[in-house]
This record gives C-alpha cells, sequence and structure tokens, in this order.
C-alpha cells in the first residue's frame, strides 16, 4: 500500500516544538531549583494543610468577620465594572476600524493595549496612597484593567457587525449617529453585554485578591488567617469565597446564555 | 394606502426585571465602596507621594536588583504552563461528553476542574507557600493549578464539539475506546491545544509578576518590599521592565500562533 508521506515542515515544526518545550522546562527547572522529588511531596503536603483547616471555624463570630468581607469583595467587582462597562462602550466604537478613522482606531487599540498590561494589582497599589486603604482602591484597579480588556473585546465585536443595516439606514436618509445608533449598537448589544458579564465573573476572582496589598476584599483575611496559623478560620473563609463564587458565575452563565439566545418571539 | 406595522413585542422578563435589579445594585455598590468625592479630593492632593518619584525612576538600581527576579518570573510561567497545560490534557479528555461514555466520571472530573477554577491564583499561592514554604516552588505549583483549569475548560469544550466520524470509524474497524480518543480524537484538537497553551502561557506570565507580594517568588517579591517603603522611584523601572518583557512575550506568542495555526 502506498501511504502518503508526511509533510518534511511539518516534521521539522514537531520536533521544533518538542525540543522548545523540553528545553523551556529544564531551564526554568534547573534556574529554580525545583526536583522531581519536590515536586511529589507537594501534594502530600498541600494534603496536610487542607486536613489542618477541618473542622471549620463555624463561630458566628468569624461569620460576622467573613461574610462582610465577602460581601465588599462583590461590590468592588461589580462596582469595577461598572466602570469598565461604562468607559468601554464608547472607547470601543473609537477602536473599531469599520467605523472610526483607521488613524483613531489605531491609536485607540494602542491606548487600550497599554492599560490592559497593568495588572489589577499593580495598579491597585500605585492608588493606594492617593486613595487609601480600602474598596475604593480596589475599585477603580478592577475598572480601569477592566476598560482596557472590555474595549478590546468591544471593539472586536464591532467589527465583525454585518454592514447591511447600515447601508441601508445610509441610503434612507440618515446621519452617522443615527448609524450608529440603530444600525451598530443592536447589532452588538447582546454580545457586550455578555461580555461585561463574563468579566464580572473575572473581576470577582481579582477583587477576591486584591486585599492582599489592602485594597480592600477577603484577601487580606485569607492573608491574615494564613500567617497567624488560623487554619480553621482559613478554611472558613476559603469555602465561603469558593461558594459565593459558585453562585455569582452559575447565574451570571445563566443569563448569558438566556441573552445570547435571545427570546422567543410569536408573531 | 396603510401599511400593517407588526406590534413591538413587550419587554421581556429577563429585561423588566433585570435592569432595575442592575441598576439599583450598581448604586449601591458605589455605597458601599465608600466612593465620596470630598476625600477622593482631599486625597487626591497626596498624590505627589506617588507621583513625584514616579516620574523620577531609578534605572540603574532597578537593573542591577530586579533583572534576576524577572528571569526567575519568566522560569516560573514557562514552567508552570508547560506542566499545567500537559496535565489538563488527559483530564479534559475524561471532562468532555463526546469522549468520556461514564455519566458519573464525567461529573466528576467536570466538577474537579470547575472546582480548581473557583479558587484564584494568588489564593493558590499563599495556600502553597504555606504548604511548601515560601518560594519559587510555591508560585510554579499554583500557576499549575490556575493553568490547568482553564485549559482544562477551554479544551474539553473544545472536544465537547469535535467530529465524531472519525471516532466512530477508528471505533468501526476494531480500536478500544482509548485508541480511538488518542488516534482519531486527539490530532483533532491538537491545532486548538497549541493556541489555548500561547494563551496560557501569556496569562501564566501576567500572573506570575503579582506572584512574590504573597512570598511565591519572582519580581513581586521586590515589588512588595519597595512598596512598604514606599520608593516607588524604584518601582516605576520595574514595572517598566515588566511591561517590556510582556509585550515581547505576547508578540512572540503573536507570531508563533500565526506560524504555526
Amino acid at each position: 500500500m502506498n501511504i502518503p508521506k508526511q509533510p518534511f515542515n511539518q516534521k521539522i515544526l514537531r520536533y521544533t516544538i518538542t525540543f522548545l518545550i523540553v528545553i523551556g522546562s529544564i531551564w526554568s527547572a534547573s534556574g529554580l531549583e525545583i526536583t522531581t522529588e519536590r515536586f511529589l511531596t507537594a501534594p502530600s503536603k498541600l494534603w496536610i494543610l487542607i486536613s489542618a483547616m477541618f473542622p471549620l471555624d463555624l463561630s458566628e463570630e468569624a461569620f460576622s468577620r467573613i461574610v462582610p468581607k465577602v460581601g465588599e469583595s462583590l461590590f468592588i467587582a461589580w462596582a469595577g465594572t461598572v466602570i469598565g462597562a461604562i468607559f468601554s462602550f464608547p472607547v470601543s466604537f473609537l477602536a473599531a476600524n469599520n467605523v472610526a478613522l483607521n488613524m483613531v482606531s489605531r491609536v485607540t487599540k494602542q491606548i487600550l493595549n497599554i492599560i490592559r498590561a497593568f495588572p489589577e494589582l499593580i495598579l491597585a497599589f500605585v492608588f493606594l496612597p492617593i486613595t487609601g486603604l480600602g474598596p475604593l482602591t480596589g475599585t477603580l484597579a478592577v475598572g480601569i484593567h477592566s476598560i482596557g480588556t472590555l474595549g478590546k473585546l468591544s471593539s472586536e465585536v464591532i467589527e465583525g457587525i454585518d454592514e447591511g443595516p447600515l447601508e441601508s439606514i445610509k441610503s434612507s436618509g440618515g446621519s452617522k449617529i443615527n448609524e450608529l445608533l440603530f444600525g451598530v449598537v443592536p447589532q452588538v448589544m447582546p454580545t457586550i453585554t455578555s461580555y461585561w458579564l463574563y468579566r464580572f465573573e473575572i473581576n470577582l476572582r481579582a477583587s477576591a485578591v486584591l486585599g492582599v496589598v489592602g485594597a480592600g476584599g477577603v484577601g487580606a483575611e485569607l492573608i491574615n488567617q494564613l500567617r497567624f496559623r488560623d487554619f480553621p478560620r482559613a478554611g472558613t473563609v476559603l469555602v465561603v469565597t469558593i461558594l459565593m463564587v459558585l453562585i455569582v458565575d452559575t447565574i451570571s452563565a445563566a443569563i448569558r446564555k438566556r441573552i445570547i439566545k435571545g427570546r422567543e418571539v410569536k408573531v | 394606502m396603510k401599511i400593517k406595522v407588526p406590534k413591538k413585542p413587550l419587554p421581556s422578563l429577563l429585561s423588566l426585571v433585570g435592569y432595575p435589579v442592575a441598576i439599583l445594585f450598581s448604586v449601591f455598590s458605589f455605597f458601599q465602596i465608600g466612593f465620596n468625592l470630598e476625600d477622593f479630593k482631599r486625597n487626591l492632593a497626596n498624590r505627589s507621594i506617588v507621583t513625584d518619584p514616579l516620574f523620577n525612576p531609578k534605572w540603574e538600581w532597578a537593573i542591577e536588583n530586579a533583572s534576576q527576579a524577572l528571569l526567575e518570573t519568566i522560569q516560573i510561567a514557562i514552567l508552570a504552563s508547560i506542566l499545567g497545560c500537559f496535565i489538563a490534557l488527559p483530564l479534559s479528555f475524561y471532562a468532555s461528553r463526546a469522549t468520556n461514555q461514564t455519566t458519573i466520571t464525567y461529573y466528576i472530573y467536570k466538577s474537579f476542574l470547575n472546582f480548581i477554577r473557583t479558587i484564584p491564583d494568588l489564593f493558590w499561592a499563599m495556600l502553597f507557600t504555606v504548604a511548601v514554604g515560601i518560594g519559587p516552588f510555591a508560585g510554579v505549583l499554583a500557576l499549575i493549578m490556575f493553568s490547568m483549569a482553564i485549559m482544562g475548560k477551554l479544551l474539553s469544550e473544545t472536544i465537547d464539539s469535535i467530529d465524531l466520524g472519525p471516532l466512530e470509524a477508528a471505533k468501526a474497524s476494531g480500536a478500544k475506546h482509548n485508541q480511538a480518543v488518542f488516534s482519531s480524537a486527539l490530532p483533532q484538537i491538537l491545532p486548538n491545544f497549541t493556541a489555548y497553551f500561547l494563551y496560557i502561557f501569556e496569562l501564566c506570565i501576567r500572573a506570575s509578576v503579582i506572584l512574590g507580594l504573597v512570598g511565591a517568588g519572582g519580581v513581586g517579591r521586590i515589588i512588595e518590599t519597595q512598596r512598604i517603603f514606599l520608593r516607588f522611584d524604584r518601582i516605576t523601572p520595574i514595572i517598566v521592565l515588566i511591561l517590556i518583557a510582556v509585550i515581547a512575550i505576547e508578540q512572540f506568542s503573536v507570531w508563533l500562533r500565526r506560524k504555526i495555526l
């Protein structure tokens, strides 16, 4: 039987990638002084920590400290997402190359890239001396980072629209503003709204972490309990956080599904 | 002539309830985070603490002290994304309906991956610093969990939507289930796997920068110590170095993705 040979290029590519992966991991592992033995003992060490957390600290005092902090994380995430959504929406029109001038779109995209390059935590500790210890700092950090990411995603949605409606508005005498309002916005709104919700889910995880630098939220609680070796209470913090994230994820995923699918309309 | 215009449908339940709830919740959140214009203005007067040194960077100090740590950060990201993604590869076959026929194990693997994903990356880092000690090894483990969860989710959803024909063909010619998956499902998702791997590698580079804030190695350790002393003149150049490294690696990965796919 005559089996066709694999193209030579593909073979070279495959070997190069394998080589890169092997060399990369060996170089990294040796640089960090990581051995197989440390990897093999890691799970049992994690298990010791987790078993130290049970039984969880379910006292009323613990809950009265933890639940407001978890709530704070939720508010930071939501408020940050709102900031990101409000500011990124107009910016995304400027960044989309089919509705804005080519020059404007390119500049806006670069600005969004720069904003996106700063992690929330770094933004948070730059704001910290200005806005003080507290949730406001976290909100600003989450919000500004969200402007970058949402702006990029939304502008990509706008670039992918169907141009037909725009043309029909133009041909029936609509202005440029009319085109945007009645041609672009109705087309992109469902996808962009679902991106907002998706960003909220990501921001929730980010805001939980922000407490590490004192920018509000549940992170401070976890790092303090771990530092004081109060493992049962650290376990409670973890469990409450996980529950909140799971609940929010489930609700938000259901709403996103409904938004994208749309409702059935009887004609 | 009268045109019969169809009636506009009533607003749906979701929008009737959803918009007011969303707006009320936003207002409530802004109250809760204590947004206060007076305080904000007063605090803005303190901005010179940050902004003055921020624009007066100490380059020599940063290059001398942070380049080693920056290298460590990149090594953490490389090792963790490689290990995490390759651990997730078999797991995601078990977490997909297309390649796992046992309902119970499907739900077990699926919820295991979901569970890992709910814990933020820095929480993993904190847990591992306590469990295995402070240092880059804790960071590697944290990012392995992080990349494993993302890869597991993305890849298992891709496997859900593969073409089942080749799988059936392999089985019809006598392959066992595992053989069929290996020879006809795996090649279908390899391009996606590569794309996701590069994407996760970028995420890991970003995430590994901040690991040091909780003592899990990398350049964050230096940022943290300088932050405590409010030496923003030393932090600025480090952040700029990080940005350059992140953007360079991203460009490389975009180039590689275009080359492979």
